[in-house]
């Protein structure tokens, strides 16, 4: 077994662990309840979401200062891992919302949500440039440009809507249902972060291994087929 | 002293080498003849040498300096002509080269120097779009030459152009060093000393041993 | 500034010998407030109250084939290079095309906003004028941008609405509440414009800084 087979192991224990926590140790919520287990799971994705960005926005200002194709190559495994963690952090949130707010859309459109929605199409938007764009060297600086101004992008977002809604009359819900926590949910939702952020990591790995195979496949290619025709 | 020098300049596009590294040394005033079938890497190789292109492999100095570090001092000592005019349909001929010399930090005396140096006085006033092939080529040539570079990277600056046209050619280029692309065997032997043969993305020895260059 | 003033000369007078791009673009305004007028079954007390909307809406699309026009042709006809060979800088040449852009969309805005009044019945006041104006100096920034990012790629058509529109998000919500608290006769203070112009300054930065490194081929 190679180190990321470990690790990968090692990161579907910790989630299972989280799991049991979040189901068998942690209170149900008394207003609530049951959806509100929803949250452990759904702002650490989140954060850990968020921080896969970061990440491609440091990989790509690297890969513009110095050229480095390892940062590239950390970009694109962080933006694969950002948008599954994303996708996660909108469907667990459109689950939770629908319960609680009764999907109203002048709530769910909150400056959380359409951010994070925008993050998630600047990012897609970052993967259909390095299809379009002529592999290499283009493609890299290219998707680099798109990854840091998408990114600058995101709490503009963010504040231009929450600036909107607080002009709207209604009350705008904290997604959290209550600053306190009990120590019980807080000592879950540590273990759970802890967790998801592994899992990313360790994701990020395999994805940065998958996208430096596929590489050295594409240089291969043209000299075996070189030596074949010989 | 040297004006061009290529060490294992080299271009891939994706997983396809479309140019084996070229080593090349051009002293100034020295004229090099790129010849080669379709395809076989000569705009590569010319996109390179202007700095249009980044190489995916090796150095390039144009006068001594770095291509790649110090591009705007060797961009503003070289002319390029490439496979597109370039030209804007909806400008005339003059307005052209005018708004290329303000980019260029010149004015418009050197717009008109240009366009009289090509032999299109006569046009100055008709658009880009009416001109016919010939013309607009010369057209392009004058933008190559508006700045005064010391290096000309022609890409078949011969295309569509008529016989006074290429002896034009020999006027502008002058004592200026350059490096030309062309198919046409006679013309090269006529302007240039030197020649280059590429064959699928690589260069070969000189084929009427004008004098071999190593590759 | 010379160059970037001398660019966008060119490209203005490009478009006023060729007349293509402005007069399509007037002609798709018109017809989509005709349809909006249709599709929504627009009188007089849902004009004002939709009207924000649909004003956005068709200025964004509008933006959309101005900007996607502004770095296509210049790169298909070869003439994007030739500009960036010369000592000139890619930040003053973008900013020259982007400068262009703005002032087309500009005149397009020229003809939606009566259009909107005509059409809609929505009140356009200069609170509205001013709110479309300032948010077109960002929005073409940013268009711009893309539009040079897209146009190097194989898909450009494609990719310039995908790229452009997340980032035009915050300049639709900000302009679209300025518009609609002017069009419901509310009063809003400079502050809304005042938000529009911040959000001008950053992108325009951002768009410059960026442009330099999409530029650089």
């Amino acid at each position: 077994m190679s180190r990321l087979h470990v690790l990968a192991a090692a990161a579907v224990l910790a989630v299972l662990g989280a799991a049991g926590m979040i189901f068998l140790y942690a209170p149900e919520d008394a207003l609530q309840g049951p959806v509100q287990r929803i949250f452990y799971v759904h702002v650490s994705s989140a954060i850990a979401a968020y921080l896969c960005f970061a990440l491609v926005v440091a990989g790509s200002a690297t890969y513009l200062w110095r050229g480095s194709l390892r940062a590239d190559r950390l970009a694109r495994a962080a933006t694969y891992t950002g948008l599954a963690f994303t996708t996660n952090t909108l469907v667990m949130g459109i689950i939770w919302a629908k319960p609680i707010w009764n999907w109203d859309p002048s709530r769910t459109w909150d400056a959380r949500f359409t951010a994070t929605v925008v993050l998630w199409m600047v990012y897609a938007g970052y993967l259909l440039v390095r299809r379009f764009a002529a592999p290499g060297r283009t493609a890299m600086r290219l998707a680099a440009v798109v990854g840091i101004v998408g990114f600058v992008d995101v709490p503009v977002v963010h504040f231009s809507v929450q600036w909107w809604r607080t002009l709207h009359p209604g009350p705008v819900l904290d997604a959290r249902g209550g600053p306190a926590l009990p120590p019980e949910m807080l000592l879950t939702f540590a273990v759970t972060m802890a967790a998801i952020l592994f899992l990313a990591g360790v994701l990020i790995a395999i994805r940065y291994r998958v996208e430096l195979v596929q590489e050295q496949r594409a240089e291969l290619a043209p000299a075996t087929l070189e030596l074949a025709t010989r | 002293m040297i004006a061009v020098r290529a060490a294992g300049l080299g271009q891939r596009f994706g997983s396809h080498p479309a140019l084996a590294p070229v080593d090349l040394e051009l002293a100034v005033g020295e004229r090099l003849a790129v010849l080669g079938d379709n395809g076989a890497g000569k705009t590569t190789l010319l996109r390179l040498l202007a700095t249009v292109a980044r190489p995916a492999s090796g150095r390039l100095e144009l006068f001594g300096l770095d291509a790649l570090t110090r591009r705007a001092q060797v961009r503003a000592r070289l002319g390029y002509l490439g496979h597109q005019a370039g030209h804007y349909a909806q400008l005339t001929a003059l307005e052209n080269l005018e708004f290329f010399a303000t980019l260029q930090g010149r004015g418009r005396v050197e717009a008109r120097e240009a366009l009289a140096g090509v032999g299109l006085e006569a046009a100055a006033g008709r658009r880009a779009a009416e001109l016919s092939r010939g013309m607009q080529q010369r057209l392009a040539l004058a933008r190559a030459v508006l700045h005064r570079p010391e290096l000309l990277v022609l890409d078949e600056p011969d295309t569509s152009l008529d016989g006074p046209g290429r002896a034009l050619l020999g006027r502008l280029l002058g004592e200026r060093t350059a490096v030309i692309a062309t198919h046409d065997r006679a013309l090269a032997r006529g302007l240039c000393s030197r020649a280059l043969l590429l064959r699928a993305g690589r260069a070969e020895g000189d084929p009427w041993q004008l004098r071999v260059v190593e590759a | 500034m010379a160059v970037t003033w001398a660019v966008a000369r060119k490209d203005l007078r490009a478009e006023w010998r060729g007349r293509e791009m402005l007069p399509a673009l007037a002609q798709f305004v018109v017809l989509a407030l005709v349809i909006a007028n249709f599709a929504f079954d627009v009188d007089l007390t849902s004009g004002p109250r939709l009207g924000p909307g649909i004003l956005w809406l068709v200025l964004v699309f509008a933006g959309l084939v101005a900007f996607g026009r502004a770095f296509a042709p210049e790169r298909e006809q070869g003439s994007l290079e030739a500009m960036l060979l010369t000592p000139a800088g890619p930040a003053a040449i973008f900013a020259g095309k982007a400068l262009a852009a703005a002032l087309l969309l500009m005149a397009v805005e020229a003809v939606l906003l009566p259009g909107m009044a005509v059409f809609l019945g929505a009140p356009i006041g200069l609170q509205v004028v001013l709110a479309v104006l300032v948010a077109t100096v960002g929005m073409a920034g940013l268009g711009c941008l893309f539009s040079a990012l897209a146009a190097q790629t194989r898909a450009r058509d494609l990719l310039l609405p995908v790229l452009a529109l997340p980032l035009w998000i915050p300049f639709v919500v900000v302009g679209g509440r300025t518009v609609q608290a002017a069009m419901g006769g509310a009063l809003v203070p400079g502050q809304p414009l005042v938000v529009l112009a911040a959000l001008d300054i950053l992108f325009v930065i951002v768009a410059a800084l960026a442009a330099r490194v999409v530029l650089d081929e």
